[in-house]
């Protein structure tokens, strides 16, 4: 054991605790016991079988009690031996030199038995401590290594999952644009191919989102460029509509994953076109506000289900009436990724009708050059 | 008649794009993992391989980076994965383009034709990409007959990309080749210089087409 930790073991013993006043109770009394005994008996066994008997019980003490106890009983049965039994009884005074010398002995033993089977204990329990603080540690380890291991095993399967999942579909667009333009049974199996695709993507990207297998890469970003990210994949969708877009021409540069933002932006955008009207148009409209990106994202459907506001983001949320074809996916995507990049989504009915989303984002803005 | 290698594990995938591509006028051999496929390409010698990322045993990335130390053939990575990163490590390990599946066969066969011209435009001292020409001896840039006024930086930029020009570029590989040294991250100063050159480029020159995570690509008008 250390210095310091034996120091700790003795420094400031604390307010006596309810145990160890029973302890220094219990002491005494046993002292007072024995001390009763060994009277009876001294006629036939003599003062120094008292001697052994205090000592023995000092030292059973000392294996189950703390020091301060153990060494009480060990000055008072000194004390009492003295007293009662070493002749000239009910004295402290010795007249003897060998019961001087056989006294001295006694309260030397006894002490200093007190004081070492305490003190064995003591660093017994430092050492049980101890081990108990490296296990636990150990465990703690364990426990991150197999989280990791799980977390290892969690991608590795996603990726397998969409492997196996999106091959197929790959190959099903393959074989159509072999089959060529013409066949109007090919495009309907395209229609539902390119449905298929958008599930299977929603339901990969809300299993992302929800095991925080997500982080968001910032960079310097153009706001233009994730507008054409965003618009890009849903191009079909978005051809019987037109969008006004409004306050990026003057947007500086800004740091954000513009990966994450082009794919809510999208999903958003995809959502808009299910809901309005065929050749209506779709304002986006960019602003920079306190630090804070600004995207509104309004239609001119027929607004928001009274009350759904929140709702709206919930996963498999679909919208009462809402047209066949969607998952009830893509709007809790988009809130799941707004989140983490410690952003966030909201949707409202426009007070003159249409659907407003509003998406907020924390961005960092040029530094002045 | 261009030879190509598809390396794919899926065999309806390798079946299907062998029709695409013999109906192209291409030569097709095909392997079913990464082992197998650096034989063929030691074997066939062919003039394009189309490479899928999500192989067994020996992966893609590996199977990519033992092929660049002997040869400089082009590849075509093709991956269901739209992981960012992964495409972003396929493309600075010597990939010269992706596409992911689902793709469509028409942007698969531009992407091929692409990857495969780059061998004979390095050889000349002018880079012409639709209207626009540079000119690589006396760092001069016109677009339509017409000077174009750059910067020494944004002419470096614009000759990367259109040394490139239908192929993606990432990001680290512009800042190497234009911001060689500086210590800095010269990101924010990439957007600044893009943002000027698409200005300059205007409605009739290339587009600079950003995608997010990866890099930029220079298409014609």
């Amino acid at each position: 054991m250390s210095a310091a930790q034996r120091t700790s073991v003795q420094s400031s013993p604390p307010p006596l605790s309810l145990a160890e006043v029973g302890q220094y109770s219990w002491g005494l009394t046993l002292v007072f016991v024995l001390a009763s005994t060994c009277w009876v008996l001294l006629s036939y066994t003599g003062d120094t079988f008292a001697a052994l008997v205090f000592l023995m019980a000092i030292v059973l003490a000392g294996t189950r009690w703390n020091r301060g106890p153990v060494l009480l009983m060990a000055v008072v049965s000194a004390l009492v031996w003295n007293y009662f039994f070493i002749p000239p009884q009910y004295t402290l005074h010795i007249e003897k030199p060998q019961d001087v010398v056989m006294f001295s002995l006694f309260f030397i033993v006894a002490l200093s038995m007190g004081h070492l089977i305490t003190q064995l204990r003591a660093r017994e329990a430092a050492l049980a401590q101890h081990h108990q603080e490296r296990e636990h540690l150990l465990a703690e380890k364990h426990r991150a290594e197999l989280l990791a291991e799980s977390e290892r095993l969690h991608h590795t399967l996603l990726d397998s999952v969409a492997h196996e999942l999106k091959t197929p579909i790959a190959i099903i667009r393959t074989a159509l644009d072999g089959l060529g333009q013409g066949n109007p049974y090919a495009q309907e199996i395209e229609t539902a191919n390119r449905r298929l695709q958008r599930i299977v993507e929603s339901f990969l990207e809300m299993t992302r989102v929800e095991s925080d297998a997500l982080e968001p890469k910032p960079d310097w970003c153009e706001i233009g460029d994730v507008l054409h990210a965003a618009t890009k994949p849903i191009q079909q969708e978005l051809a019987g509509h037109t969008l006004l877009i409004t306050g990026t021409k003057e947007m500086p540069l800004l740091r954000f994953d513009s990966r994450l933002l082009a794919q809510v932006l999208g999903n958003v955008l995809h959502n808009a076109t299910r809901y309005a009207p065929p050749g209506s148009d779709i304002e986006i409209q960019a602003a920079l506000v306190d630090g804070m990106l600004e995207l509104r994202v309004r239609d001119h459907g027929p607004g928001l289900p009274l009350g759904a506001e929140e709702q709206l983001f919930d996963k498999f949320y679909r919208a009462p009436d809402s047209p066949t074809g969607g998952t009830g996916l893509g709007l809790a995507i988009a809130r799941g990724l707004m989140r983490a990049m410690k952003g966030d989504i909201e949707a409202y009915t426009h007070p003159e009708g249409g659907a407003e989303f509003m998406l907020h984002l924390p961005v960092k803005t040029r530094s002045a050059a | 008649m261009s030879k190509a290698l598809i390396i794919d594990d899926e065999q309806q995938m390798r079946r299907l794009l062998r029709m695409v591509l013999e109906s192209r006028g291409y030569e097709v051999c095909e392997a079913a993992d990464g082992q197998l496929g650096l034989q063929e390409a030691a074997f066939h010698r062919p003039d394009v391989v189309l490479l899928d990322l999500g192989l067994p045993g020996l992966n893609g990335i590996e199977v990519l980076k033992r092929l660049r130390e002997w040869s400089d053939v082009p590849v075509l990575i093709l991956s269901v994965r739209d992981q960012e990163a992964i495409k972003v490590e396929a493309l600075e390990n010597g990939a010269d383009d992706y596409v992911t599946k689902p793709f469509g066969t028409a942007e698969l066969l531009a992407r091929l034709t692409v990857i495969q011209r780059r061998r004979f435009t390095r050889q000349s001292a002018e880079i012409v990409v639709g209207a626009l020409k540079l000119d690589l001896l006396h760092h001069e840039a016109s677009l339509d007959e017409v000077p174009l006024k750059l910067t020494p930086t944004e002419f470096a930029l614009l000759k990367v990309l259109a040394e490139h020009a239908g192929r993606i570029v990432t990001q680290n590989q512009i800042i190497k080749q234009v911001w060689a040294g500086q210590t800095s991250d010269p990101s924010e100063g990439l957007r600044v210089h893009i943002n000027h050159l698409r200005k300059k480029l205007g409605e009739t020159g290339p587009r600079i087409v950003n995608e997010p995570g990866i890099g930029y690509r220079l298409e014609e008008a």
